[in-house]
């Protein structure tokens, strides 16, 4: 029963606490070494046959690692030819305080089987447990924990019987305990040192991370920072006020200036500018930073300048900054708080993606990495693959950054291609973006149904048959993940009958297994152009739970008796099986609707589909519902080099719109159910209102052309949105609608028992969720669960009605979401690249979407391309500009005045000079403006096919 | 108070044998009934200790506090006590039973210990005027037959002796603020000087003369009795009559005296038993309740 | 500090213990020669005494006797000292008065009351050192108290608490593990005729789980019973060897 034997008392203060732990000994913890005899150990999880190829230890070794080799070189420990470590349980805990990622990803390499990483409870293990001496710190009870583990492990292993040569092996760069564990007769080496004995893997030594040690070495004693102060200094200047906490913000565009954002109370928050090296002290974006405010006086402006971090050379810039800085400016309007880094709360490093700057001198082994995010400033690597990473993509992690250095040192971590290739460049923005999109593991795998899979008798035994029903889908052209199909039929009664069908993948993804775990991980499907990324494996997404046209598929259905009113008599829920009778793509939809020839089930049933919508979309706009607009873009891919051959703006049918309308029809109605079921723990979806001042940018643009855009409800906007059209100008509302997408909020998932206001802005519906796309989104999988219970469908499990686990999944579900779209927009843009790339030198018209201070922005509605015209370049004197802010409008030189909105002529080309950053440039070419314009180049030779 | 009913027959028996020097247990009217002390009982305290004394039981816990010290002494620190007269010790107590009682003990415990020349009050302060150690003696009565303050006293003591105060460090910015930081290594802590507490032997007067160590028996016999708090050094720091009877001036005098005596002579040993037990370490096998 | 991690990887809990281990039990009876039955109870850190009266004569008013049967009167209490934050006292707050009605109840149904109509029985606990499953400490204590009193009862009354980490039910948990969230049952057992006597439970659970939550503290209840019966037996041993002599 009771195991343990002796146990001694662990006594920690918290505050004026006392507390008092019992801490248990046992004899029951095995070594986990296959050699071993006298442990009692079902499955060893370390080899017999630990063979590294190492110049020091030339027989077989287990390595055990102390606390900072595993925070600082966890590159190294996840790589495939480290094996057989034994990770202490003091080092795990100490491990787990310092840093979550480092933790997460040990834990990650412990689970994997083929890394033989076994974890020694030595805290609890009687022989092993060391107690706290008198004057001994916290830290140095560890390092002895840490060595009197290992000396037990090396005594353990002496005594089985065929351990031959087997040794363990104390890694530690902390040279006290080195030499202490020398003295105890351990074999002990520096990380660095075992590394570079390592025969078969040379390449392991680009991936050590930069230790103090060594970065003495590299620049001298010159100390270019002032020091960060201790957390507990912090701390307490927060408290009283002399220090702000903040999130730190490096600005893009110029290397010397950052904001911090310090969360204020409620909604508002302060802005701290940032200025100069010295003040910035090494503080990388995101972090979470303690600023102290300099006296009004020094306060400074924030500088327009753009300034790239771009000397050859790495060493000692600094002399140069002081004059970059710009004088300050005199206007005291236009001063802000300004501060300095006194410390570093929290380093939120991760690694970055980037290229490699070769050093000039031929032989250096150090070099300058540049990211790909211009947040980030270079990082100082070591490798000796120099000349092989140059012009490829590649991973760096930061190290540290010394007081004396005045770049972060990093570490090589990974190559992942040459630079401007679509794979490399994709694999860059999925990385940068944090979409999970490795292949599914075998473990995943293993939950997916067997084939050949075929819909049982029990099956239909639970479900309502449903395969009679003229049941269609209509989706894009090209879409295989087929999430939803619809029917419509007239009852005796008279009125209709609408069913809204829904892959039904929640009969797949059982709650808890892996797969569900990886679904939930990765949120939703990721479509890239020409490229998806699924959040399911193929054979569900593609294929068993893809409503396709004449198999059966299991599906959850949302059926409605309406009148020819579209007003709902009666809602009914249940599972189904359905056999769909066509894909139809929208414009096939739309044509069997158009074409009064046809009188077939399928287009009687679009066309009673088609008449309901329209009167559900009228009353929803009626409600005050918003129709915004983004301007979308779609790639002709070329089937066989996937490159975009053409590009057009995405068009709307009413069949587009048709489907919408039943989407949102069933994720109200299933919204309803779920939440009267499940008050607590219904996971919803709402749109806050955004803030009026949002709209400030709206309404002054509407009213430079003498229209008064309202605000003051969704419905107000939308009515006075859909009265904003000028005439000759068809093109307007639809600018005005752009506008007025970029003034709203995120829409965000939430779970009902941790919130109050559910409200869904630009739907107008007091309560929303997504019910209809569960191939692709995981939060739909989650209200099919909560809905199957409803309808005593399926049973309930824990995690299911715990309002915290489903608060945490929202979050994750919002994050992935949000990053998945910013992929997205960053696919495109790399994929207008690609496209532009071929084609010259380009004159376009355009729009005028917003007027900056020395800038216009300028929409090219054709190509859904955005672009900005600058008026001031680096270095070179402008030209004479005036802004007025209230228009807003820009004249340039006194000859021409931008408003918003105004048509204009420009050209538009790849810039390609910079391989990290190619961008499109765009060049005013009408109006002419001497000095700013341009004149039209020659006409292309080859016209491009676009004109047509 | 918890008390006894014994009959008429009884008390001349007891009195006649305290006369005679030969009291009911075979002690004679100087002497203590076998005691039982030990200190670090209650692990979760900062200072612990447990007497038994015949079938007398107290338990004794002290936890420090940070608080602000008090107005009128800025640059002390001070003890709390609360008397806990529990139903375990006799269910005249359950409920609100004890609350009376205990109110009076702790009463004169606060009178007899509170104060600096028994214990070292400075240095519990810790940041004169805004932080100081409130040390909370908490006694636990847990059975009762007679002699609660003697008991009491002694338990205090030990406990005192026994208790270790973390060490803190008054951490000051350059704006004058001021933070209490707690020091890392556990050994690091702070003890009391206990030479000066004292120890309260409470006489008995039983016929014309005195008893030390009454049992309830005893009690019984007795109208009144004097309660004399006694420094090591034999200094008296405070003499109270306790009961209803009244007592002469010579007898309070002659009571004085031996209570004097007898103090001083407790002491030592109880001293004496503390550092041994002290010197163990870890290695004493703690006990409590257990044997 | 990140959360604490009730269970590892490993299946070690944060004081060593896998899951289904209780903690180091030790108990004495007959610690106090005034009452008429005591007992001292440690599960861990938590250490609590108990003490019984009675049976006797209905104290205060006579309207409280019953007629086929004797009162179980309870007082819990906790010395303002046990707990890591001082209390300002012992008893008589909610808490206190809440854990006295579920000492009662327990002990009314393991009590044989019908043997002493119209008197009345004590049952007085205190606990010294609080690290969880007080309730449980308290019950134990209690029990052993009652046998050491001599009062009959049907069986043993064992007493343990459970709680949930990762999916694992845990048995006997201790302060850290109460708080550290998830949910704790208190589980009284009758182990010989399995019937419970009291259950109770404050946090939310998911049904599924209830079972295992269940079975975890039956089973820990029965581990207690072994001990306790131990201890009950070496008493009678040590008493039976001092009064032969």
């Amino acid at each position: 029963m009771l195991k343990s034997k002796t146990f001694v008392k662990k006594t920690r203060s918290g505050g004026v606490l006392k507390i008092v732990r019992e801490h248990y000994l046992r004899d029951d913890i095995w070594c986990g070494s296959e050699v071993c005899t006298e442990c009692k150990d079902d499955s060893p999880v370390l080899q017999r046959d630990a063979f590294i190829q190492s110049r020091l230890c030339t027989y077989p070794h287990y390595l055990i690692p102390d606390t900072n080799v595993v925070l600082h070189q966890i590159d190294i420990l996840e790589d495939p030819v480290m094996r057989n470590v034994v990770i202490l349980q003091t080092v795990l805990q100490e491990v787990r305080h310092r840093s979550a990622p480092v933790y997460k990803r040990i834990k990650d390499a412990i689970h994997e089987k083929e890394k033989h990483f076994y974890t020694f409870t030595n805290e609890h293990h009687r022989e092993t447990f060391v107690e706290r001496e008198q004057g001994e710190s916290a830290n140095d009870r560890n390092d002895r924990a840490i060595r009197v583990a290992a000396l037990w492990y090396n005594q353990h292993l002496r005594k089985a019987p065929c351990a031959g040569e087997l040794r363990v092996v104390l890694l530690t760069n902390d040279q006290a305990n080195k030499e202490k564990a020398t003295e105890d007769g351990l074999l002990a080496y520096r990380c660095e040192e075992y590394i570079k004995s390592l025969i078969g893997n040379p390449e392991l030594v680009d991936r050590l991370a930069l230790t103090s040690n060594e970065q003495n070495e590299i620049t001298g004693g010159r100390v270019l920072f002032p020091e960060h102060l201790p957390l507990s200094r912090i701390q307490t200047g927060i408290k009283n006020g002399t220090f702000l906490q903040g999130t730190f913000r490096a600005n893009r565009d110029n290397y010397l200036e950052a904001t911090v954002f310090v969360h204020g109370e409620g909604e508002d928050g302060t802005e701290v500018l940032l200025q100069g090296l010295q003040n910035l002290n090494r503080a990388v974006h995101q972090d979470i930073v303690a600023v102290e405010l300099f006296p009004r006086e020094r306060w400074a402006a924030p500088s327009a300048a753009v300034l790239e971090d771009d000397h050859a050379n790495d060493e000692d810039a600094e002399e140069e900054e002081a004059e970059k800085l710009e004088s300050p400016a005199l206007e005291t309007s236009m001063l802000k708080p300004t501060g300095r880094v006194v410390g570093i709360i929290k380093r939120n490093w991760r690694p970055f993606c980037g290229m490699l700057t070769q050093s000039q001198i031929k032989e250096a082994t150090r070099h300058l990495f540049t990211p790909a995010d211009r947040h980030i400033p270079r990082i100082r690597i070591e490798t000796r693959q120099a000349s092989a990473l140059v012009g490829h993509r590649i991973i760096v992690a930061i190290d540290g950054w010394p007081r004396n250095s005045r770049y972060p040192n990093g570490h090589f971590v990974r190559n992942l291609g040459g630079a401007g290739d679509k794979e490399t460049e994709t694999e860059v923005l999925l990385l940068e973006h944090d979409v999970p999109h490795q292949p599914f593991s075998k473990a995943v795998l293993s939950f997916l149904p067997r084939m050949p899979w075929a819909i049982t008798e029990e099956d239909l035994k639970v479900r309502a048959d449903l395969r009679h029903l003229c049941v269609c889908s209509v989706d894009p052209p090209g879409c295989t993940d087929i999430d939803d199909a619809l029917h419509c039929r007239e009852l005796d009664n008279g009125n209709l009958e609408v069913g809204v069908h829904i892959a039904d993948v929640s009969h797949f993804i059982r709650p808890g297994n892996a797969l569900d775990q990886e679904a939930a991980n990765r949120g939703t499907t990721v479509y890239l152009c020409g490229k998806r990324i699924d959040m399911v494996p193929e054979l569900l997404s593609s294929d068993l739970c893809s409503l396709r046209s004449n198999v059966d598929r299991l599906a959850f259905s949302c059926v409605w008796e309406m009148n020819r009113n579209a007003e709902i008599i009666r809602t009914h829920f249940t599972k189904s099986v359905i056999n769909s009778k066509a894909s139809l793509t929208y414009a096939e939809a739309q044509m069997r609707i158009d074409d009064a020839t046809m009188n077939d089930d399928i287009t009687n049933s679009l066309r009673g589909l088609n008449a309901l919508a329209k009167i559900l979309k009228g009353r929803r706009i009626e409600k005050g519902a918003l129709t915004l607009s983004s301007p979308e873009v779609r790639f002709h891919m070329d089937s066989e080099t996937h490159d975009p051959i053409d590009l057009q703006t995405k068009e709307l049918k009413d069949t587009n719109s048709m489907v919408e309308e039943f989407m949102l029809l069933a994720n109200i109605s299933v919204a309803q159910k779920i939440y009267e079921e499940f008050s607590e723990c219904a996971l919803l979806r709402k749109h806050p209102a955004p803030p009026l001042s949002n709209y400030d940018i709206l309404v002054k643009a509407a009213k430079s052309r003498d229209l008064e855009i309202h605000t003051d409800s969704a419905k107000a906007l939308a009515d006075s949105l859909n009265a904003a059209v000028l005439g000759g100008f068809p093109y307007f509302n639809t600018l005005l609608r752009i506008l007025a997408t970029r003034c709203m909020m995120q829409a965000i998932y939430f779970c009902s028992g941790m919130d109050s206001d559910f409200r869904h802005y630009g739907l107008a519906s007091p309560i929303y969720t997504h019910f209809t796309s569960p191939i692709r989104r995981y939060s739909d999988i989650i209200v099919h669960r909560l809905l199957a219970v409803a309808i005593n469908a399926d049973g309930t499990y824990p995690d299911l009605m715990d309002k915290h686990k489903q608060s945490t999944l929202c979050n994750n579900l919002n994050y992935r979401h949000k990053m998945a779209q910013y992929a997205q927009r960053a696919s495109v843009a790399f994929h207008t690249q690609l496209f532009f790339k071929n084609k010259g030198i380009l004159n376009e018209e355009g729009f005028i979407l917003f007027v900056r201070k020395n800038a216009i922005i300028i929409l090219i509605a054709k190509f859904g391309l955005e672009g900005t015209v600058f008026f001031k370049n680096k270095g070179k004197p402008g030209p004479k500009l005036s802004f007025d802010s209230e228009g807003p409008s820009l004249t340039v030189e006194d000859q021409h005045t931008f408003h918003m909105f105004d048509k204009v002529k420009v050209t538009v080309t790849l810039d390609a000079s910079n391989i990290q950053h190619q961008k499109i440039r765009m060049a005013l070419v009408e109006p002419v403006i001497a000095g700013v314009s341009v004149a039209w180049p020659e006409p292309a030779a080859k016209k491009p096919k676009l004109d047509r | 108070m918890a008390s006894v009913q014994i009959s008429e027959a009884e008390k001349v028996y007891i009195m006649h044998g305290v006369r005679d020097d030969l009291r009911v247990d075979g002690r004679g009217c100087e002497d203590y009934r076998h005691m039982e002390i030990e200190t670090d009982v209650v692990s979760n305290t900062d200072g612990s200790a447990k007497v038994r004394m015949g079938h007398t039981d107290v338990l004794v816990g002290i936890k420090a506090e940070l608080r602000r010290p008090r107005p009128n002494v800025p640059d002390e620190g001070y003890l709390e006590f609360f008397v806990d007269c529990s139903a375990n010790a006799t269910p005249e107590f359950e409920g609100r039973g004890g609350e009376e009682l205990g109110v009076e003990l702790s009463n004169t415990l606060y009178k007899v210990f509170n104060s600096h020349r028994s214990l070292d009050l400075r240095s519990l302060c810790v940041c004169p005027g805004e932080h100081c150690w409130v040390l909370y003696v908490d006694v636990l009565l847990l059975q009762c037959d007679g002699n609660l303050f003697d008991a009491m006293s002694i338990a205090i003591k030990a406990a005192l002796f026994n208790t270790r105060i973390p060490k803190v460090r008054v951490l000051e910015d350059e704006e004058g603020g001021k933070e209490i930081e707690l020091s890392d290594d556990p050994y690091d802590c702070l003890r009391l000087r206990v030479d000066n507490i004292p120890c309260i032997v409470t006489l008995c007067k039983v016929g014309h003369r005195h008893v030390v160590d009454a049992t309830l028996q005893e009690k019984a016999c007795s109208a009144a009795s004097l309660l004399v708090a006694v420094t090591p050094r034999g200094a008296v720091t405070c003499v109270r009559k306790l009961g209803a009877g009244s007592l002469d001036p010579d007898s309070i005098f002659e009571m004085t005296e031996t209570g004097k005596r007898v103090g001083k002579a407790l002491h030592a040993p109880l001293m004496e038993l503390l550092q041994k037990d002290e010197s163990l370490g870890k290695k004493r096998q703690k006990v409590g309740f257990l044997a | 500090m990140a959360g604490l991690e009730l269970l590892s990887d490993q299946g070690y809990r944060l004081d060593g213990r896998k899951a289904s281990e209780l903690r180091k039990v030790q108990a004495r009876m007959g610690v106090f020669g005034q009452a008429d039955g005591s007992a001292y109870m440690e599960q861990g850190n938590t250490k609590a005494l108990a003490v019984v009266y009675g049976p006797h004569e209905v104290r205060g008013s006579r309207s409280k006797s019953l007629h086929d049967r004797a009162v179980i009167n309870c007082q819990y209490s906790m010395a303002t000292f046990s707990t890591a934050e001082r209390k300002r006292r012992p008893h008589g707050d909610r808490k206190s008065s809440e854990m006295s009605l579920h000492l009662k109840q327990t002990f009314e149904a393991a009590v044989l009351t019908q043997l002493y109509p119209r008197s009345q029985i004590d049952i007085y606990v205190k606990i010294l050192q609080s690290d969880g499953g007080n309730y449980s400490a308290c019950v134990n204590a209690a029990t052993l108290a009652l046998v050491d009193a001599g009062i009959p009862m049907r069986d043993y009354v064992c007493a343990c608490t459970a709680g949930f980490a990762e999916g694992t039910a845990l048995a006997d948990l201790c302060h850290a593990e109460e708080t550290g969230g998830g949910t704790a049952l208190s589980l009284a057992l009758l182990p010989r005729s399995q019937s419970i006597a009291l259950v109770q439970m404050d946090a939310r659970l998911h049904q599924d789980h209830l079972d295992t939550l269940m079975e975890a503290a039956m089973e820990a209840c029965k581990g207690l019973s072994k001990v306790l019966d131990s201890v009950v037996r070496q008493h009678l041993q040590e008493v039976s060897v001092l009064s032969r002599d």
